[in-house]
């Protein structure tokens, strides 16, 4: 599903990834681990191609992204989800409409516009919120919901998009403690279900200890530990997060 | 039936629910403006009469083929630069008096300053006198906004002559009640807890407007004031047709005596001085835009806080300094440069005909037209509206976007996902072709628009409202452009990285948020128009404006008087329309 070789991400001079390589299979369940300013976000947008390596490969679904041309990329990353820690929704649409944005690389242009309009394939997005537990929301402006739905529905959107992976980038450390429950759950549950691959990237390791079988350790964008969550020792742990 | 994920326990027979209802009250405003526009168009006289004057074409390419060879003699340029320092001054005197004024009108105009004076005298009411007069004050400065420049222009020539005088004060009057009220709207929409913290512990009002307010709404403020100086200078411009000197005064004259060269250089300095205007302020506005703003390269919130914290006070900032010093010089500099005959304000002449032009208005004559004609006067006013802001609201949409650089460029809303040389150069070349047309657009002032295009439309509702249109287009595609430059990027990213075509990503990330902004920049600027209707009725284009110009030539003042307070009337339903249409947007 995804391979790393050797990737390294700069910003300017600044590295924010060096020397990254592993490999995640169809439907393995991946956390990432790491302190703020670790990389996370960075290795996830790599990951969906919004943005590129500086130097070694990365491949999705077999295709090294950077040398793909635009349609080609616009494939393969509709072939991947991704739900971010801010929602990352279009705040003064109904609920609706930021679902079917999820239809967006199937939809004809004339089918989006009218959407917009006259909503289609209501029934498809409210059997996606029903999913996530909040169906009677489907007409609500998105702004007027709380985090934890908004989160919700981000994640109702990846499920109409129907991606083989969903990435997410601390989807929880806006919420709290029995929300963030709740939707790690709900991805978790999406990911047995169906069989997709699920990468998450969490600050805090507590979930990620409970939830998934294997647990990356990132630091300063460098892999500290990449193991099985049963084999994650306190030292390794305190490795990640020392001052 | 579908399977909850997670652990949340819903119940799963609920039923889809119910499709809101199609006509909102959104969509009523829409069915009346596409009514309205109709009904304009019909009262125009489009489709009844000849549009097009086939006779004109041949002037109007003489004038366009002119712009290759202005007149660039020592003799003429110099002239060029007097009368561009002449506007430039102005436009920062006439900006200078209307900040301070509009600041004091700004403060006791507010529901937070009369809410303070409750509050200090210990939540007693406040006499009916007071309460009274600060009503009155509110009312007055409607009226004095709803004027247009030209018009107080055209009344301080009557009074204190062609005077620099003149210029100035028909710039700061309308301009003070403009900023009064943006500035109270500023103050009022302000976090108020601090400013309450001290009137409750005992400050007085002034003291705690001082500590507790302005340091909060000063960048706001500032950002505003520069904001109209770009409007200062497009009004400076347009003043020049009354004959108070400066561009719009050259340009006229040159217009009548058809000295195309001429008019070319004259219009290539308006470009470079609104361009560099309009630079200015915006360079200054993005410095000192205070909310977060995610741009492009910013990842996550923590990033945007980070950047935030660690950066100076505005005042430190060096453009922002820098800016504040230059303008600083250029006030006194205006005032030499154009050394206005402050003295003649307060003369015996002065007086005298003030009280004559008073005593010559008084009282309104309202029989000069019949009721029939009173009402077909107005209809053409307001139809001449209408279509202006049809016009400029349709071809705004188009051109906002390309003039926004963070929509073709590379990484952009709508750029091509190759990031090759060819792409990056073709929306360069969209975005500095587009803003060029936008900055052409808005620095020639509306009459010489309307001038201009009659020589290939005959006289009437058209072109009179293309004029209005155009210049229109070309204030609202840069604010709108500046609007789409700071939209949030992330939902955009959200669906760029789901794969979504350019054109599944602009429907569905970039339309939304914008629209609702474009919408009341638009009634916003319908308030403009309106008011802007007379000056191009000075040129012959119909409605209340041209009959304000011929009264104004027989010095029929009492029926001036009358005209304006009919003019003032529509000014108001407009502004009430305007503000109830952006209430129901930021409502649903
Ligand atoms: N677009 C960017 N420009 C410059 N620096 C960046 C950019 N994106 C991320 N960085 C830097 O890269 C490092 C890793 O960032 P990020 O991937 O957001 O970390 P995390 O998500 O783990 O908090 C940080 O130091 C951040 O400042
Ligand atoms: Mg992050």
């Amino acid at each position: 599903m995804f391979e790393l070789f050797q990737v390294s991400r700069k910003f300017g001079v600044f590295p924010a990834l060096e020397d990254i390589t592993f490999n995640i299979m169809a439907g393995e369940r991946v956390a990432v681990v790491g302190p703020s300013g670790a990389g996370k976000s960075t290795l996830i947008r790599l990951l969906n191609g919004t943005l590129f390596s500086t130097t070694g490969e990365v491949r999705v679904l077999g295709q090294r992204l950077d040398q793909l041309s635009p349609q080609a990329l616009r494939q393969v990353q509709s072939r991947v989800g991704t739900v971010y820690q801010q929602f990352h929704l279009v705040d003064n649409l109904r609920v609706v409409h930021n679902l079917n944005a999820g239809h967006l690389n199937r939809w004809s242009l004339t089918k989006s516009l009218v959407s917009l309009i006259r909503p289609m394939d209501v029934q498809g997005a409210f059997n996606a919120l029903e999913q996530v537990g909040i169906p009677e929301k489907l007409y609500e402006r998105t702004d007027r919901l709380s985090g934890g739905q908004q989160q919700r529905v981000a994640i109702a959107r990846v499920l109409i998009q129907d991606p083989e992976a969903i990435l997410a980038d601390e989807p929880i450390s806006n919420l709290d403690p029995e929300l963030s429950k709740e939707v790690i759950d709900i991805l978790v549950d999406l990911s047995v279900c169906s069989g997709k691959t699920l990468f998450c990237s969490l600050h805090a390791i507590e979930f990620a200890l409970s939830n998934f079988g294997r647990i990356i350790g990132l630091r300063r964008g460098r892999i500290l530990f990449d193991s099985a969550a049963e084999n994650v020792t306190d030292e390794m742990i305190k490795s990640v997060y020392r001052g | 039936m579908q399977k909850t994920l997670g652990s949340i326990a819903v119940d799963t027979t609920q039923e889809v629910p119910q499709r809101p209802a199609f006509i909102n009250r959104r969509m009523m405003w829409l069915v009346i403006f596409i009514g309205g526009v109709i009904w304009a168009l019909w009262e125009s006289g489009i489709f009844q009469n000849k549009m097009v004057n086939t006779g004109g074409l041949a002037l109007g390419g003489r004038f366009l083929s002119a712009s290759l060879n202005p007149d660039l003699s020592g003799e003429f340029l110099l002239l060029t630069l007097n009368a561009t320092l002449t506007t430039l001054a102005f436009a920062v005197i006439g900006l200078f008096l209307s900040v301070i004024v509009g600041f004091f009108g700004g403060v006791v105009v507010s529901e937070t300053w009369i809410k303070s004076y409750t509050i200090a005298r210990g939540d007693q009411e406040l006499p009916i006198l007071v309460r009274g007069l600060w009503l009155g004050l509110r009312w007055i400065l409607v009226v004095f906004r709803s004027i247009h420049e030209v018009i107080w222009a055209l009344v301080f020539v009557a009074i204190v002559g062609l005077d620099p005088l003149s210029a100035i004060l028909a710039l700061a009057i309308p301009f003070s009640a403009i900023i009064a009220k943006v500035f109270s709207e500023i103050i009022d929409e302000a976090n108020h807890e601090p400013l309450y913290a001290l009137l409750n512990s005992g400050i007085s009002p002034s003291k705690a407007f001082l500590y507790g307010l302005f340091p909060l709404t000063f960048t706001d403020m500032l950002s505003y004031s520069f904001y109209r100086f770009e409007c200062a200078i497009r009004a400076a411009a347009v003043l020049g047709i009354v004959g108070v000197g400066g561009l719009g005064y050259q340009i006229f004259l040159s217009l009548q005596t058809l000295k195309f060269p001429q008019i070319w250089t004259l219009l290539f300095a308006l470009f470079l001085l609104n361009g560099l205007a309009d630079l200015w302020s915006s360079l200054l506005r993005r410095r000192l835009g205070g909310d977060i703003r995610c741009g492009g390269s910013c990842v996550d919130v923590e990033a945007v806080h980070a950047s935030q914290t660690s950066a100076d006070p505005i005042y430190q900032d060096r453009v922002v300094r820098l800016s504040i010093i230059f303008a600083a010089l250029l006030v006194p500099l205006s005032f030499w440069y154009l050394s206005p005959d402050i003295g003649k304000l307060f003369s015996a002449r002065t007086i005298q005909n003030m009280v004559v032009v008073g005593q010559s208005a008084f009282p309104p004559n309202f029989t000069v037209f019949s009721l029939n004609e009173w009402i077909d006067l107005s209809k053409i006013t307001i139809a001449m509206s209408l279509l202006a802001v049809a016009f400029a609201g349709i071809s705004g949409l188009i051109f906002s976007f390309p003039a926004a650089n963070n929509f073709l460029l590379s990484g952009g809303i709508f750029a091509a996902g190759s990031q090759n040389g060819t792409s990056q150069f073709l929306g360069t070349t969209v975005l500095v072709l587009t803003r060029g047309i936008l900055l052409v657009l808005r620095s020639i002032p509306a009459p010489i628009w309307a001038l201009l295009l009659l020589f290939v439309i005959f006289p009437g509702v058209i072109p009179g409202a293309l004029a209005l249109g155009i210049y229109t287009l070309g204030v609202l595609g840069r604010l709108v452009a500046e609007v789409i430059e700071n939209l949030d990027e992330r939902p955009l990213t959200a669906l760029k990285s789901q794969g979504a075509s350019r054109a599944g990503v602009f429907t569905y990330g970039a339309l939304p948020p914008t629209y609702p902004r474009f919408i009341s920049y638009l009634m916003y600027r319908w308030e403009e128009i309106i008011r802007a209707t007379v000056i191009v009725g000075l040129v012959g284009a119909g409605g209340l404006g041209r009959s304000l110009t011929e009264l104004l030539s027989s010095f029929d003042y009492q029926a001036v008087f009358a005209v304006l307070i009919v003019f003032i009337g529509i000014t108001f339903i407009v502004d009430m329309i305007s503000s109830s249409t952006r209430k129901t947007l930021r409502q649903s």
